[in-house]
């Protein structure tokens, strides 16, 4: 446990160290925020409420998007590319260590610190400006906590997988570009899922990424039944477990080839 | 017992042939053609406790690969490796604990960390003690005065400051065995004489037993006590320096300058090549006669005014080796 702990830690520290980076995506963050937040009072109209969801809890749905997201950034996909581009990737079995627990808890070392210097900021606008972003009740929040963790995993199996593409494909960024984009599309984050046509909603609902931000969303301003929470919760947490256990695959196939025939 | 004891060693790796021109290209993505290269051929070495050994070889040769196999980073085709009893492939955690690997050519310190953050990972994946890491840490100041860096992120350090911050970091966790790939590679004079002084140093305070490759001479003349020559795969050679010397180029040559002509003897132990006037060159085998004997026997025929020695340059004794000859030409 020593190292990762140790790793989140330096994580944190340099995280904080580049203050003017911090600064400058909180201003474009918030005014992402307002953006989408007008598009929505636009949208709505003298409407009260569309397909069952209030224009408040649309905008709290919006606000909490956009916080979600600053949350589920991660590094491991560039992590994975860059070590396989230097050519470094094999030397990483020489430590008696999990070369992915370290990226992991990286990972979460910058979480703190995005929760701290764009989630709390971001929150604070939307709430002074926009609408205070309140869950529908204590145990919804605390539904969401726990969905949202499950989000992240999801969120980070997928990265770490995309991440192992560039053993095959050389050039792997546009590839993970795309990734973001298609997460951004097909997750609910910007448009939920309920606006989508029937048919595409019954597409992706075979798709792990609507379990990345419009379950834990939807929980939060609680337009699920608590029957309709367990149930998507529920896949989620097998999402987790499928996208783990092909995780775990792959990296027994990398280490493989990296063994055979050399990194 | 040998603390690494390398039998019957190969490797093979499978290339993928590509085809030449369009046709080629457009051939070799329906049917990709394999092609079976082999690395390493049948080696075998052993090495002791506390020994610096060259491990040598022209490019290509398949230095690298043996110490990848040695190190459990890959896997033989066949034969077997045992490093202080266990085999670095189905004990790689356990021997890794005990082992420190540098490639000149590849940092493995963390290229977001400052170099002391580094060290601190380090001492928390190895799960080093307090008081080892800091013996270790201010032995390693000592050698390679790493203070002046500790603190510079390591994508900022210059390539000698991070090739000695990662010889500092391969030894934290007091490694028995340390596998250096050509870490002199691309650093100036003085880089080079830290690497020499640190390899030195950590053999004699901790006996720690030295693999290095290296194309560098002056490594090889300073460091190694012994030599493993290793061209195409094959090991063609395994002994000291000097014993090379010995085999390959036993000759010196003696040049002789004369204040008038005179007809110079046939010496019993040296060869006369060749003589232009006033100028004589002789060839003898150093292990029957010293220079001083023979340049004493000669002074009793003709007054010399001049002389000169020559020796096989170290640099093609080697080459020599690379290439399989028994005896060098021309000296
Ligand atoms: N990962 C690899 N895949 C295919 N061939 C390789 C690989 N690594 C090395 N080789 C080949 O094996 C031979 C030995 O390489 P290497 O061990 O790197 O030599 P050296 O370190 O002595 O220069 C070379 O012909 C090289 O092209
Ligand atoms: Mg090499």
């Amino acid at each position: 446990m020593r190292p990762y702990l140790y790793i989140a830690k330096v994580r944190m520290l340099s995280a904080l160290a580049y203050r003017f980076d911090v600064l400058s995506s909180i201003v474009i963050q918030c005014l992402a925020v307002i953006a989408s937040c007008f598009f929505w009072i636009a949208a709505y109209g003298n409407q009260q409420a569309a397909l069952g969801v209030t224009r408040d809890q649309m905008l709290t749905y919006t606000v909490m998007s956009s916080t979600l997201a600053c949350l589920l950034t991660m590094n491991v996909e560039n992590r994975i590319a860059a070590s396989v581009q230097k050519g470094s990737v094999a030397l990483d079995l020489l430590k008696p260590v999990n070369i992915f627990g370290i990226y992991l808890w990286e990972d979460i070392g910058s979480v703190a610190i995005a929760f701290l210097q764009n989630a709390v900021p971001l929150l604070l606008i939307g709430a002074l400006f926009i609408v205070a972003p309140v869950p529908a009740s204590a145990a919804h929040f605390l539904l969401f906590i726990l969905s949202a963790a499950f989000s992240y995993m999801i969120n980070w199996l997928i990265a770490a997988l995309f991440g192992m593409w560039s053993f095959r494909i050389v050039r792997i960024f546009p590839l993970l570009c795309m990734k973001g984009h298609m997460i951004r599309l097909l997750s609910g984050s910007v448009i939920p899922l309920w606006f989508f046509p029937q048919w595409l909603q019954t597409v992706l609902s075979f798709l792990p990424f609507r379990y990345i931000y419009q379950l834990p969303l939807s929980v939060y301003i609680g337009i699920l039944s608590p029957r309709e929470t367990a149930a998507q919760m529920g896949i989620q947490f097998i999402w987790i477990l499928l996208l783990g256990c092909l995780f775990f695959e792959i990296k027994k196939g990398v280490t493989r080839h990296l063994l055979v025939q050399g990194g | 017992m040998p603390l690494i004891k390398v039998n019957d060693l190969v490797k093979e790796y499978t290339v993928i042939k590509k085809g030449k021109g369009l046709k080629g290209a457009l051939k070799s993505l329906l049917h990709k053609e394999k092609e079976i290269l082999r690395a390493v051929n049948h080696i075998s070495f052993s090495i002791q406790h506390g020994e610096i050994v060259g491990y040598i070889g022209p490019n290509g040769a398949g230095k690298s690969t043996t110490v990848k196999m040695l190190s459990g980073i890959l896997s033989p085709t066949s034969g077997e490796i045992l490093i202080d009893g266990l085999s670095p492939q189905k004990d790689r955690k356990r021997v890794v604990q005990n082992l420190g690997v540098v490639f000149g050519q590849r940092s493995q310190l963390n290229w977001d960390l400052r170099l002391g953050e580094s060290f601190e990972l380090l001492k928390r994946i190895y799960r080093i003690d307090d008081r080892q890491y800091q013996e270790n840490l201010a032995m390693m100041d000592a050698i390679l005065e790493i203070h002046k860096f500790i603190h510079t992120p390591v994508r900022q350090l210059s390539l000698g400051q991070r090739m000695r911050g990662d010889l500092a970091a391969a030894m934290l966790h007091s490694p028995q065995v340390l596998f250096l790939d050509e870490p002199t590679i691309g650093l100036d004079v003085d880089g080079k004489q830290a690497i020499r002084k640190f390899v030195k140093e950590i053999n004699r305070l901790k006996q720690t037993t030295v693999i290095l490759t290296t194309h560098d001479l002056g490594d090889i003349q300073e460091l190694c006590s012994r030599l493993i020559i290793i061209s195409e795969g094959t090991i063609v050679e395994d002994g000291s320096l000097s014993d090379l010397i010995d085999r390959i180029a036993p000759y010196r040559i003696l040049h002789v300058e004369l204040y008038e002509e005179a007809e110079l003897p046939i010496h019993p132990l040296a060869e006369k090549i060749r003589q232009d006037g006033t100028a004589a060159v002789y060839r003898f085998d150093k292990k029957k006669v010293t220079a001083a004997q023979l340049i004493e026997d000669l002074s009793c025929f003709c007054k010399m005014k001049d002389f000169r020695l020559e020796e096989a340059r170290i640099e093609d004794i080697i080459r020599a080796a690379y290439h399989k000859k028994e005896k060098l030409e021309g000296v």
